[in-house]
């Protein structure tokens, strides 16, 4: 592969794209090779022809335009962060675009109908600046940045669904744009983003000299006389720039930025300059690529496909499958959250005890009603209602808080926990497909075996992937990735069909204690307590990995068996809350941090605080889900995304700053 | 089992209900319609501030309760407010055990490509209607419908002079994106109603509806096509060179219709055969009468 050329290799790719725009536009306007011959040659002027000209070929431009943007903004992302995950979706600058133009359509539509692009823009920039300050100096280069990013779109995805969940009328438009379409119905959109383009001359002439300088190392640039951080910094707000007016001028496409570097990269591009310039050529070409099978999808099945889907389809296994070839060997820079007290205290435990009866209190007494807010305990049939609600609850929170501490142990990895491994997405898109599949009427009874057999399948996959390199956290975090864009395009896919059925696509995936039948809610807290039992028999085993695999080798512990077992354990946790709850977000994280900041280090008292914190913490999000919008109500896995993502962002920010 | 209880408690109860005012609870929109009808005020509707921007007609009184989201609605509210009887659609089947605690529970069917939703809607209706004890005044409201559509056919008969054009009823989802109503919509059943042949063939889908790029509107290359407002980017749209050269705009065969929901009860065809039938009238005598395109 490395044998051409640069300049063959440029001439190869441009060849190829002729025949590739020609089926595109083929496909685009719906006329075969010999009628379009026709049509140029005759002089008569119908509809078909407007056609091509106003529709196919706007189109053709758009997705050039767009796929060379975003090729060339994902290769200078990488270049000056030198790290190969990098781009426009994996920091966060897509979901915050979403977000942005959530807000605006539901607080001035009319402003969003005309100018959105502001609104998307603003969002992708803060988003970024969120994640850039979580990620920090030294974690730019590596998977903190990623791992942020993630973060990030978890939190502002849950934030956007939670919006779109109780405004449902409203939005209805957005969700093609969230899908990410490239249809024009004139050259309106090409003519915008053209001249905001242009901005990429000056980039392919200025950007290789401090990039390639970056490339030998930041010390001996500097020891050349460049001042190198303002000039990073002028890049990446170019990059930035070029991505956020693509995302706004044809939606969300993800992938297209992360791959085209890294397939420059393999097939040959070695200096800064060819990297830039073939990135963008091979983007353009990607774009066309898919788009092209989104409008074939399209012909087929008669029905809209948009391109943001075919986009993820295909990008979603490319992407693990470079991250087998990129990132083999552990990557030691974890993110670290601020170090809490040095021993568990008994003021702490007074405090969580006092805490947890306030909860338990507030959950089942303190509830609003036809004439207002009331505390008292519930009569008979309210109360039959109620505490299936509060013990799925508890029960759910307990559960997730355990699975994260033990990913979080046995990865050695202080941001594992199951929403960002992918199981929770695992579990997520299957249940999509089983709506897909068996429709909504069926829907409440089939979701649950979905999910469990989803979460069980990520698992499976992580356990293939993950024995060859030692379950390295990195590998594990990008099937997250990975499964997590997957399941945002087949989500985004799903909602601008714009049936009944979405909406109650985006109720279960909000994660709700509504549906837990008394049965269940048993079922639950007896599998949480089960499983956690079983995990407190694996304490010695826990405390040795978290110290190193050498270690407990050393000590006569059986390390992949144990561990293998304790994955199992985490996945049948997992599956067992996302099933009847639907995914929830950052709980699982957050709890065993609470626990350690507030001085529970060794295992047991880690696990049994950790536990208790995911309940409370769980309980209290339920009730607020339950009172907040009287007599609506939010899921509580949307409430408890929200706060715990947000207390989780304000801690690594105040960790970065302090 | 339980399901044989409440029936036969319902036709006990039936004629009881008739003499006073009935205390029911309608979680879905349909039966909210289809009791307003019955001239019953219902105790509570779920989403009742969306049922009044959205489905209008029949007027829900200010004074009702939203008793939550159609999706999730309020249980502990329900419990609070005693009704008698709890409407749903299969939706809510799977939380029906909850419900039945609170009061006995009606489950009607929804939207589905299984079976006709003109029918189901009809026949929801009258079932409602018959354990409500009010079978003559649903006679009487559905004759009534029936003699106004009637009414609409002859009038777009006179103005079409017989020769009735072909119609496919869109709502524009983006400026380059439109839902179309197809086989087993309501507006379809509406326009069947008023004797109208659809201007599109498309395959079933259970909502009735098909999102498609805009460019396949201009395959409509006879008959009308009637837009169903509001779209917010209209003015973006409609001055656009591509939309002014679709041939049904050329040729002055397009018309927006008033908003309607199309996802209503079996009167929801009345109001979308008036739409319908008022746009049309609108529309030059001579436009777009021919055999129906197809989507192939």
């Amino acid at each position: 592969m490395t044998a051409v050329s640069a300049p063959s290799r440029h001439l190869l790719t441009l060849l190829a794209l002729l025949p590739l725009a020609l089926l595109h536009l083929w496909l685009a306007a719906d006329l075969d090779p010999f009628e379009l011959w026709a049509m140029l040659d005759s002089a008569e002027h119908g509809f078909a022809f407007l056609q091509l000209q106003l529709s196919a070929l706007p189109r053709l431009s758009m997705a050039l335009l767009t796929g060379a943007a975003l090729g060339l903004s994902g290769s200078l992302l990488q270049q000056i962060t030198q790290n190969r995950l990098v781009s426009p979706m994996t920091i966060g600058a897509s979901s915050g675009a979403w977000l942005g133009l959530v807000l605006a359509t539901l607080l001035v539509p009319t402003f969003a109908a005309n100018h959105g692009q502001w609104a998307a823009l603003v969002g992708a920039l803060v988003a970024v600046g969120l994640v850039l300050l979580i990620a920090g100096r030294s974690g730019i280069g590596g998977l903190p940045l990623v791992l942020g990013g993630m973060a990030m779109n978890l939190l502002l995805g849950a934030l956007a669904a939670g919006l779109v969940l109780i405004n449902n009328q409203y939005t209805q438009g957005l969700f093609v744009w969230g899908a990410g379409d490239l249809a024009q119905i004139d050259w309106h959109w090409v003519q915008w983003l053209w001249p905001k383009l242009l901005l990429a001359v000056p980039l392919l002439i200025l950007a290789p000299r401090p990039l390639s300088l970056l490339q030998i190392g930041g010390d001996a640039a500097q020891a050349r006389g460049l001042a190198l951080w303002p000039v990073m910094l002028v890049l990446f707000l170019a990059a930035l720039w070029l991505c956020s007016v693509s995302i706004t001028a044809v939606g969300l496409i993800g992938f297209i930025g992360l791959l085209t570097p890294n397939m420059a990269k393999m097939l040959g591009a070695r200096t800064a300059r060819d990297e830039l310039f073939y990135s963008a050529l091979l983007g353009a070409l990607l774009l066309l690529g898919t788009d092209a099978l989104a409008l074939l999808a399209n012909r087929v099945s008669g029905q809209l496909v948009p391109s943001g889907a075919a986009a993820a389809l295909i990008g979603a296994p490319v992407l693990l499958w470079l991250a087998r070839r990129h990132l083999a060997a552990e990557d030691p820079r974890g993110l670290q959250l601020p170090r809490g007290a040095e021993r568990f205290s008994w003021r702490s435990a007074l405090w969580v005890a006092a805490l947890a009866l306030l909860a338990l209190t507030v959950a089942l007494g303190l509830a609003r009603g036809v004439d207002g807010w009331r505390l008292q305990w519930p009569s008979a049939l309210v109360w039959s209602l109620r505490w299936p609600r509060v013990l799925t609850a508890a029960a759910a929170g307990a559960g997730l808080a355990i699975s994260g501490l033990l990913l979080q142990r046995l990865l050695r990895n202080p941001l594992a926990s199951p929403d960002i491994l992918g199981l929770s997405a695992g579990a997520t898109l299957a249940v999509m497909l089983a709506l897909i599949v068996f429709g909504g009427a069926v829907f409440g009874s089939v979701a649950p075996l979905a999910a469990f057999v989803g979460s069980l399948a990520v698992l499976a996959v992580l356990m293939l992937l993950g024995r060859r390199h030692h379950y390295s956290p990195a590998l594990m975090a990008l099937l997250g990735i990975s499964l997590g864009a997957l399941l945002n395009a087949a989500l985004q896919f799903v909602l601008a069909k714009g049936t009944g059925d979405s909406f109650a696509l985006l109720g279960w995936l909000a994660g709700s204690t509504y549906r837990a039948t008394p049965a269940q809610a048993l079922w639950l807290a007896f599998g949480v307590l089960l499983f956690g039992a079983l995990a407190l028999l694996f304490q010695r085993a826990l405390t040795l990995i978290g110290i190193g695999d050498g270690v407990a080798a050393s000590r006569g512990l059986n390390v992949p068996r144990v561990r293998l077992a304790l994955l199992v354990l985490v996945a049948l946790l997992c599956a067992l809350v996302t099933s009847l709850l639907g995914p929830v977000a950052f709980l699982g994280l957050l709890a065993p941090h609470i626990a350690v900041m507030l001085g529970a280090r060794r295992v047991m008292p880690q696990l049994l605080l950790a536990a208790s914190l995911g309940a409370v913490l769980m309980l209290l999000a339920d009730w607020v889900g339950r009172t907040l919008i009287f007599p609506l109500q939010i899921p509580v896995g949307i409430v408890a995304s929200v706060l715990c993502g947000g207390y989780f962002v304000f801690l690594l920010i105040r960790g970065r700053l302090t | 089992m339980n399901r044989w209880l409440f029936g036969a408690l319902l036709l006990w109860l039936a004629p009881v209900w008739a003499s006073e005012a009935p205390r029911v609870a309608a979680l879905s929109w349909e039966a909210t319609e289809h009791l307003l009808m019955l001239d019953v005020t219902p105790l509570t509707v779920a989403d009742a501030d969306d049922y009044r921007a959205w489905v209008v007609r029949p007027t829900l009184p200010e004074g009702v309760p939203s008793a939550g989201a159609r999706l999730e609605p309020n249980l502990e509210l329900l419990a609070e407010l005693r009704p008698d009887l709890i409407v749903i659609a299969p939706l809510l089947e799977d939380i029906r055990p909850l419900l039945e605690r609170i009061a006995p529970v009606q489950v009607y069917q929804g939207f589905s490509q299984e079976h006709d939703n003109q029918q189901v809607q009809r026949e929801a209706f009258l079932d409602l209607a018959h354990s409500l004890g009010r079978e003559a005044l649903a006679e009487q409201r559905l004759q009534a419908m029936d003699a106004e559509l009637a009414q609409w056919r002859e009038q777009l008969q006179a103005h079409y002079r017989e020769r009735l054009p072909t119609v496919t009823v869109i709502r524009f989802s983006s400026p380059t994106a439109a839902f179309i109503n197809g086989p087993n919509s309501m507006p379809q059943h509406a326009l069947a109603l008023l004797g109208l042949q659809p201007a599109m063939d498309l395959a079933p889908s259970p909502w009735g509806i098909t999102q498609v790029p805009i460019t396949v509107l201009g395959r409509v290359e006879e008959g009308v096509v009637l837009h169903i407002e509001p779209f917010a980017q209209q003015a973006q749209l409609f001055a656009s060179p591509l939309w002014q050269a679709m041939p049904f705009v050329r040729e002055q065969r397009f018309a927006a219709m008033p908003s309607t929901w199309t996802y209503g009860g079996v009167f929801s065809l009345q109001y979308l055969a008036e739409a319908i039938g008022g746009a049309l009238l609108k529309l030059p005598s001579e436009s777009g009468k021919a055999p129906q395109q197809s989507l192939e």
